[in-house]
């Protein structure tokens, strides 16, 4: 409960990650990965549904509310803004369940890159496996549910480095106009993909 | 977040199922995660109970659990044919107080999971996770020899962060245990069970 105080709500036992990564895979044995990909879409957007809505007068005043935790956006992850418009997550939300699930069950079930490979191609580049179509689409729709000045925010992501160093990258037809919106070169892209789980953008609609 | 998303869909399988189809899809993803973990042998009680309390059994994958070597179960020869084992919280705790601190309060399906699970198959549970984890211990067991001997897994006790405890007359009446014993237990632990071998000769309750 300590951690309450920080804003971000306590971690969660990897237990309960590992059974619904084992819930998601007998899902696909029955839907498919198509159908667990709409899936997936579906849950992150009722999830964001379910959260409440919030408003700030100001951008600083929102990223401040977002570095302490207090936004919907970073309840589950911890967010750092490197321009005002790009924003960093250090570790995957997902990390510590995977490292469990590696450890006490084995590898990663293939479905769930597999989903991924099928998001890529469908919606956005930059997922690696099922878990970023959840965070991704879970941010999307939370960022449509707050509001800065009047406006709500629009999201994309940039990029995304998986635990074992696999990157997805925005691609090249839309990174120049992402990285010239975040207010960053494509050297510090790489830069920032050493150290972080995510790179992604958020502005004003 | 994965473990707040779920919650999302045991909503949405829930309209799709209903409740019962939800216990029947996680009793089987509990058999496939115990399935896939694979099977383990100790020399006898003494280096399972180790085992325990290092984290290297399949048990350890649910958390911290406490061997309460004190509370032995023993045949009718008097021979020591299994333990009482204990999580001091349960693995859904976390996930209730995430759900509490992000979303608001913890959906209205997670109780019908859980009450469909008491009056229809055994009166022990507190939240959806407890019909997963019953059936997940209960098939580990299977796939845990100790001195040659496979285990068996009974789910004797629970409370839940509200408070209500469950206990279990048919697996206390099974090994002999005073309910008062458990009850005693509770005070300090959210979760009681025991291991014994498979097939011992047990007195009378």
């Amino acid at each position: 409960m300590d951690s309450l105080e920080h804003g971000r709500v306590i971690d969660s036992n990897p237990f309960v990650d590992i059974a619904t990564h084992l819930f998601l895979e007998d899902l696909a044995s029955k839907v498919g990965v198509a159908g667990l990909n709409n899936y997936l879409i579906s849950l992150a957007n009722n999830l964001a549904a379910n959260m409440p809505e919030e408003e700030y007068e100001t951008w600083d005043e929102f990223l401040e509310a977002l570095k302490n935790g207090h936004s919907i956006l970073s309840s589950f992850e911890d967010v750092h803004a490197v321009t005002k418009h790009c924003l960093v997550t250090r570790r995957s939300p997902f990390e510590r369940g995977w490292r469990e699930y590696a450890k006490r069950v084995g590898a990663f079930s293939k479905v769930h890159k597999e989903v991924a490979e099928y998001y890529n191609a469908k919606v956005k580049s930059t997922a690696v496996n099922s878990l970023h179509i959840i965070l991704q689409t879970f941010r999307d729709a939370a960022s449509k549910r707050i509001k800065v000045g009047g406006k709500p925010l629009r999201y994309e992501q940039i990029a995304t480095v998986w635990v074992d160093g696999e990157r997805k990258v925005a691609g090249d037809d839309r990174l120049t106009g992402l990285l010239k919106k975040a207010g960053i070169s494509r050297i510090r892209l790489g830069m920032l993909l050493r150290n972080n789980a995510d790179v992604w953008l958020l502005a004003p609609e | 977040m994965l473990d707040v998303a779920l919650v999302s869909l045991i909503e949405d399988l829930i309209e799709k199922a209903g409740a019962d189809g939800v216990i029947e899809f996680w009793q089987r993803v509990g058999e496939n995660l115990a399935n896939r973990i694979g099977k383990e042998a100790y020399m006898g009680w003494t280096s399972f109970n180790v085992a325990v309390r290092e984290g290297r059994t399949a048990y350890s994958i649910e958390g911290d659990v406490t061997p309460l070597t004190d509370l032995a179960i023993t045949d009718v020869d008097g021979d020591v044919v299994g333990y009482l084992y204990a999580m001091k919280q349960c693995c859904y705790y976390p996930t209730a107080m995430r759900v509490r601190y992000t979303v608001g309060r913890l959906s209205a399906a997670d109780a019908a999971v859980a009450r469909e699970y008491n009056e229809n198959f055994h009166n022990i549970a507190w939240c959806n996770f407890c019909v997963f984890h019953e059936r997940f211990r209960e098939e580990v067991a299977k796939n845990i020899a100790v001195a040659g001997n496979p285990l068996e897994c009974l789910l004797l006790a629970t409370r839940g962060f509200d408070g209500e405890t469950r206990i279990s007359a048919k697996g206390l009446s099974k090994i002999n245990i005073n309910p008062e014993h458990v009850r005693a237990l509770l005070r300090n632990y959210e979760c009681v069970y025991a291991l014994l071998m498979r097939g011992a000769r047990l007195k009378e309750g």
